[in-house]
């Protein structure tokens, strides 16, 4: 589709920052020009209003003025970038009075809600405010979307994005460090606690926070139950030989919960070419056949599954190569952006607006310019129809100190700029 | 030795204007000039010892985009070369942003852009602040710029003094903006006056020289057609005749220069011609007059005044009624009388350890004790000692929350470790400005300066 510019607005914190980043990473893969809001540089200083002792009426008046001005900071980004799509992801920080200017302003805005509706239940106070909500369930949750109001939702599932989740070539020191038979990466949710307690037969590792308090995961926990960085996961999911995939529940009665969307970890570990076994999902058959993932729907399942696939290593290599196959096919996040944009693009009429261009370079641009202009495109990922604009505008997010060509055609913007645009 | 780059993309009266700090930066190292390719001629003349980085900055036919965009890439090939040291870049404009990025930020002083994102140090903040009350404005452009320069020369080894020379007269026709010129009656009445002052006093070369460029030749003709007749006959019409050599071979033999506020006053008071700065409309002495000792300004004052030359004037230029009074013809006949000019302020140039000062001999300035306020907190905030309990409420109005919080917003040179009451203690010539600037006195978010029409023929 037309290159569109979009300013991608990332939450202060959370799981569903990383996947903020890989929308960015893949809309620049597929041509357009991206901005990202850093919301995570604000973070800090919303942890030390948090911290403050302070009476707690004070705090949240404090907690949200600090939150409106994090906003109009999103606002003034809007104002220069001039996007075509503001996407926000789960909890990035776009105050309602913020999402009111920008529809006033005529700005499309797009939020991936790419958490579960049934706990993260504010959704319904903020939903109508943005033009398209796209929601990783599906009924009833597109249905009560449509009777709050919203008039654009869509289904778009989580994703891998391949250039990150990918097969690795680990050395023996990190195949020690990150490997085991079983390994679970992810937060100590209530279900996934008792889960796992049956499962300390094996040669089993847990990664990641919240596992604390719990005396018989304990020696299992791994790195004292600290957060563990996207690269490092890779690294976990390439060492493992069965990685467990137990979707979260808050509540410990059914161990494995047999909700309806599918998590990221399922689509990540897929794309690692990793051997993951995960619980049943109603989603789930969507986006995989029986033949590309291992799923269990009850704990004995999971038993037995572990006890037949540890044994069993060219079922797993089989499996997990199927699986990977099925997303490079249609579960990355540049087939979701794809996705959400041609969404958009239907949704909304005249949408992308054309745009003001500067004068087209003229046919006896020199030769040298114009090859070394198409090498920098190539490398920007650009397109080659991408308009100067662009160019211009990502070669500024550029660090310093930039080439003479790079320089001299920023100079040439700003020159067209003043003296040229008519 | 360290190698200092100065970019200045401004016209004619700015390169001028950039001198005090080209001179600072010459004391200790190597200074590199980036400038618009048509004054680089000019540059040679006036800064022999500076190597020239031309770009073509300034406006062209868009048929001369190819040639321009070649010459520009291979100016910033040079340019990254470099490895300066320190780069000054002067003007608040999209061009002067792009060229910055072909450095590393912490060596950037004045504007820059780094991710994205521009910046401007703090003293250049400082600067933006005070020009939004124009008639406030503390600082001369030259010393704005000149203590840019961690070690500044004084503002009396900037320019000689000057001192008539025997040559006669120059008339400079014409400003950027006909707005900032007297009419060809005025004009007249001016120089027969002031010829008139100069033959009771020291007397003058008895010859006066019209000076411009081609475009300013119908004025000049209407010039001669309203002077009296001897003073015409001693006339010579030079407009469109000079090239930058002949302009400056000119200038520096004059006994006193006649000239609204252009980049040949500049060029003037930079060879000791003295000048007689002619000020109205957008024109204020105090941001852009003439720098060095032995200059006077006359300075037309009202409540509109300075205005914004780019806007119509709701008064018919009423500011320039000033020159046309008696009073005012009178004084500049040298015949003084207790009644002084109406709308109009008697300037006469000084320096003090800041650069150049207006003092008034005549008329009123209700602003003056403010600018004076700000010029002290300047000094102060220079490490050139204290401001004083009576500059409290300015620097009330002047500093902002942010200076007083954020600490690294201060150039790193400037004492991060000593503290400011170590710094009051250093020498004078310790005395440390920050960077970067803006394109004067136009204001804050003005545009790029358009290209220079009160050059010389041979610049164009």
């Amino acid at each position: 589709m037309t290159p569109v510019r979009v300013l991608v607005v990332l939450p202060l914190y959370g799981g569903s920052l990383p996947i903020g980043r890989y929308c960015s990473t893949a809309l620049a893969d597929l041509g357009h020009t991206v901005e990202v809001f850093e919301g995570p540089a604000f973070h800090g200083a919303f942890t030390a209003l948090k911290d403050l002792r302070a009476p707690r009426d004070r705090v949240d008046y404090l907690e949200n003025g600090f939150l409106q001005v994090v906003s109009q900071a999103v606002l003034a980004k809007v104002e220069s970038f001039r996007p075509d799509l503001v996407l926000a992801l789960a909890q990035a920080p776009l105050t309602r009075q913020a999402l009111k200017r920008l529809r006033r302003d005529g700005v499309a805005t797009a939020m991936w809600f790419v958490e579960d509706r049934q706990l993260f239940t504010y959704w319904r106070a903020f939903a109508p405010h943005y033009d398209f909500f796209a929601v990783i369930q599906r009924d009833p949750f597109l249905g009560e979307l449509a009777a709050a109001g919203v008039e654009h939702a869509l289904y778009l599932p989580l994703a891998a994005l391949p250039s990150f989740h990918r097969p690795l070539e680990l050395t023996p020191v990190e195949r020690r460090r990150f490997g085991s038979d079983v390994s679970f990466l992810g937060a100590g949710y209530a279900n996934r606690r008792a889960a796992f307690k049956r499962l300390l037969k094996y040669d089993f590792r847990i990664w990641g926070s919240d596992w604390d308090g719990d005396h018989a995961l304990e020696g299992r926990v791994q790195l004292g139950g600290a957060r563990v960085s996207p690269e490092d996961a890779v690294k976990i999911y390439n060492a493992t030989t069965v990685n467990l995939n137990l979707h979260s529940s808050v509540q410990s009665r059914d161990l494995v919960p047999g909700g309806d969307f599918v998590n990221p970890r399922t689509f990540e570990l897929a794309a690692c070419g990793a051997f993951q076994l995960v619980d049943r999902r109603a989603l789930l058959p969507m986006h995989f056949d029986a033949h590309e993932l291992a799923t269990f729907g009850s704990m004995d399942e999971l038993e037995t599954a572990l006890d037949y696939y540890l044994d069993e290593p060219e079922a797993r290599r089989e499996m997990a190569e199927a699986a990977r196959a099925r997303v490079l096919r249609e579960h990355t996040y540049q087939a979701r952006m794809e996705t959400l944009l041609a969404f958009v693009a239907e949704r909304r009429p005249g949408w992308p607006a054309p745009r003001e261009a500067g004068p087209p370079l003229p046919e006896d641009f020199p030769e040298d310019l114009k090859q070394g202009l198409k090498r920098l495109m190539e490398e920007l990922k650009l397109p080659p129809d991408a308009p100067f604009e662009d160019v211009i505008w990502t070669l500024r997010q550029r660090e310093q100190p930039l080439s003479g060509l790079e320089a001299s055609l920023l100079f040439l913007d700003e020159w067209r700029k003043q003296y040229a645009r008519k | 030795m360290r190698r200092h780059l100065v970019i200045q993309l401004a016209r004619f009266g700015d390169l001028l204007q950039t001198k005090r700090l080209i001179r600072s930066l010459q004391r200790d190292g190597e200074v590199h000039l980036c400038l618009d390719v048509s004054l680089a001629p000019l540059a040679a003349l006036v800064y022999p010892d500076v190597i020239l980085h031309p770009v073509r900055a300034h406006g062209a036919p868009s048929a001369e985009i190819p040639a321009l965009a070649a010459r520009n890439r291979a100016a910033c090939e040079e340019l990254a070369a470099l490895d300066a040291d320190a780069v000054y870049n002067l003007n608040h404009s999209g061009l002067n942003l792009a060229l910055s990025t072909l450095f590393d930020p912490d060596c950037m002083r004045g504007h820059w852009l780094d991710g994205g994102q521009t910046h401007r140090d703090q003293w250049t903040d400082l600067a933006f602040r005070w020009v939004r009350v124009r008639r406030e404005s503390p600082m001369n452009l030259m010393d704005f710029w000149g203590l840019l320069a961690d070690e500044p020369v004084g503002g009396g080894e900037v320019n000689p003094i000057a001192r008539p020379k025997g040559g006669g007269i120059g008339v400079v026709l014409a400003g950027r903006n006909a707005r900032r010129s007297l009419p060809p009656d005025a004009l007249a009445a001016c120089i027969h006056a002031a010829a008139t002052g100069m033959r009771r006093g020291a007397g003058f070369g008895e010859k006066i020289l019209l000076l411009g460029t081609t475009a300013e030749h119908p004025q000049a003709r209407a010039l001669l057609g309203a002077l009296p007749p001897a003073l015409a006959a001693m006339t010579t019409d030079l407009t469109g005749r000079t090239g930058w050599a002949d302009l400056l071979e000119t200038l520096a033999p004059l006994d006193t220069v006649l000239t609204p506020d252009t980049g040949t006053m500049h060029l003037a008071a930079h060879l000791g011609a003295p000048v007689q700065g002619l000020f109205l409309s957008s024109a204020w002495a105090w941001e852009t007059g003439p720098y060095g000792l032995g200059h006077r300004v006359w300075q037309a004052e009202r409540d509109c005044a300075p205005c914004l030359e780019s806007a119509p004037c709701p008064f018919d230029v009423a500011c320039l009624e000033a020159f046309r009074t008696k009073e005012f013809l009178k004084f500049l006949s040298a015949r003084f009388d207790p009644q002084f000019p109406p709308g109009m302020m008697g300037l006469a140039t000084n320096l003090d350890r800041l650069g150049v000062v207006y003092v008034p001999v005549f008329g009123h300035d209700p602003f003056a004790a403010r600018r004076n306020g700000l010029r002290a907190l300047a000094a102060e905030y220079l490490g050139l000692g204290d401001a004083g309990a009576r500059a409290t409420e300015i620097a009330a109005a002047l500093y902002q929350e942010r200076d007083w919080m954020i600490e690294e917003r201060r150039p790193a040179r400037l004492l991060p470790a000593l503290g400011r009451g170590a710094r009051r203690a250093a020498p004078a010539s310790d005395a440390a400005p920050k960077s970067g600037p803006d394109s004067g006195p136009t204001g804050p978010d003005s545009p790029p300066a358009p290209p220079d029409t009160d050059q010389p023929k041979d610049s164009a």
